[in-house]
């Protein structure tokens, strides 16, 4: 027996209970402790797991059934328990996630951690008639098995069953509005409200699947983005965020970097190239396949400037971003660019500055000097 | 290279003078320890009288630049002139350490 609370004891009879209940009630109370310890096992056990796998949820909640819910529940069916035991959702467990496939992800990692007790579960999910909206949910009644905790100081917790519940965010803002309306107010709904509520729930049915469907097109999208720039087909493949990432994974400025680097065998910090799609997208590059012809026409000349700034210097280290940098000034450079558009430049990729007009001046200055720059 | 230290409002304030290179970056490495040590690092450096920085002198302002970002603090080198901008600028660390 643990936690025994001696306020509540003795005031059984005020909740109008048979000897039956009351002795379960009893039972609830004298195992408060155990229920809280389940509680705080099932919710850092699920955590856990649920973040190894890496599915973002919307929400994880656990509850012990209150002793005033407890007591409804007996007056109305408490015959049908032996015990406290027999009730399976002392303890509760509900996890909230984002997109309908992602329950059955969840649910999949519970059947991994958890021992289901799938006599007694229900996938509410597909209990409607054909005609008919309402609640789904997807109810496992689990208990933790010894291999995932054993502790001689709880050797019944084992046994101990529990609820876990798995909906969608928009499941179960519908159960909780269902819920609120239908079952507290303690009247009969009329059936008019009764039907407004369940056409609520078919339509939330149907935004369920469209953001499911819609995460589903994106990954599509990705993975054939992804496909047609690894196979070289860039024309194909509209220069975004996406594609260019892909790109990047191509390592186009590589060549160009190693060459510039060799100059004064350099080291070569790596940074992200992130900042320069911005750019590339002012240059009004469509696809990446203009950015790899881009590449490949202002190559030499981006390394020959790249000889004329450092050749003569001791500097023996550069970032991964000389090579984009240089590429897009030979690129201005020989478009005509003046002082507002280097700085536009050197603003975009590093950030606005009153000195990147300087520097923009300076290098207007060295490439008046570099005759292959003025071609 | 000379590297001077104070504090106020919540910032450290850094000033360079001088030349930056192999004859004296390892003194510089040792004067600029108290930033590399910063609990909450929001160092402001003034360049305006840095006259030149080697590869050595880089490869310090980035171990810094690294040791604030881990700290997730802020670094901001200030008044820098053209030439030794330019450094930054060939090399490619201007896309790396903020320069205002």
């Amino acid at each position: 027996m643990r936690n025994r609370c001696p306020f509540f004891s003795g005031m059984m009879e005020n909740y109008g209970l048979d000897a039956h209940c009351s002795s379960i009630l009893e039972q609830y109370r004298e195992n408060m402790l155990l229920f809280a310890k389940l509680e705080s096992l099932v919710r850092d056990f699920l955590q856990q797991a649920i973040s190894e796998k890496g599915v973002l949820i919307n929400a994880l909640e656990t509850r012990i059934k209150t002793e005033a819910s407890l007591v409804g529940k007996l007056s109305k069916k408490g015959a049908k328990y032996a015990d406290v035991f027999d009730l399976t959702d002392i303890v509760g467990a509900r996890v909230i996630t984002f997109y309908t496939d992602d329950v059955d992800k969840i649910s999949g990692i519970v059947d991994k951690v958890f021992k289901v007790d799938w006599v007694n579960s229900v996938d509410k999910r597909n209990m409607h008639d054909l005609d008919s909206f309402g609640y789904n949910s997807l109810h496992y009644i689990c208990s933790i098995p010894e291999s995932l905790f054993s502790d001689p100081s709880w050797p019944e917790i084992n046994n101990v069953r529990f609820e876990l519940q798995m909906r969608t965010a928009l499941q179960h803002v519908w159960a909780t509005l269902n819920h609120d309306i239908g079952y507290k107010a303690g009247v009969e709904i009329p059936s008019v409200y009764v039907r407004n509520l369940n056409r609520l729930a078919g339509v939330l049915e149907l935004a369920d699947e469209q953001f499911s469907a819609i995460r589903m097109e994106i990954n599509n999208y990705r993975f054939n983005v992804k496909s047609l720039v690894s196979s070289g087909k860039f024309e194909d493949v509209p220069l975004n965020a996406d594609s260019y990432a892909s790109y990047l994974e191509l390592q186009p400025f590589d060549r160009l970097l190693r060459k510039v680097a060799a100059i004064n065998q350099a080291e070569i910090y790596d940074v992200p190239l992130s900042n320069y799609l911005q750019v590339f997208l002012q240059f009004g590059f469509r696809t990446i396949a203009d950015l790899n012809s881009f590449i490949n026409r202002n190559s030499e000349s981006a390394y020959r400037l790249a000889v004329f700034q450092i050749a003569d210097t001791d500097l023996d280290i550069i970032s991964s971003s000389v090579a984009p940098r240089n590429l897009c000034l030979v690129y201005l450079l020989r478009n005509g660019a003046g002082v507002k558009e280097i700085k536009k430049f050197y603003d975009t990729v590093g950030g606005e500055s009153d000195h990147n007009y300087e520097l923009a001046e300076r290098l207007l200055n060295t490439a008046s000097n570099i005759p292959f720059l003025n071609k | 290279m000379d590297l001077q230290i104070t504090t106020g409002e919540g910032k450290t304030f850094a000033t360079l003078k001088g030349r930056l290179d192999t004859t004296n970056a390892s003194q510089f490495q040792q004067d600029m320890a108290p930033l590399m040590e910063l609990e909450h690092p929001d160092i402001e450096i003034d360049c305006s009288d840095m006259e030149y920085t080697s590869s050595q002198g880089l490869r310090l302002f980035l171990m810094l630049q690294k040791a604030v970002s881990l700290k997730n603090g802020n670094m901001v080198m200030k008044n820098m002139r053209p030439e030794v901008k330019e450094v930054f600028d060939i090399t490619g660390f201007s896309n790396i350490i903020k320069i205002q």
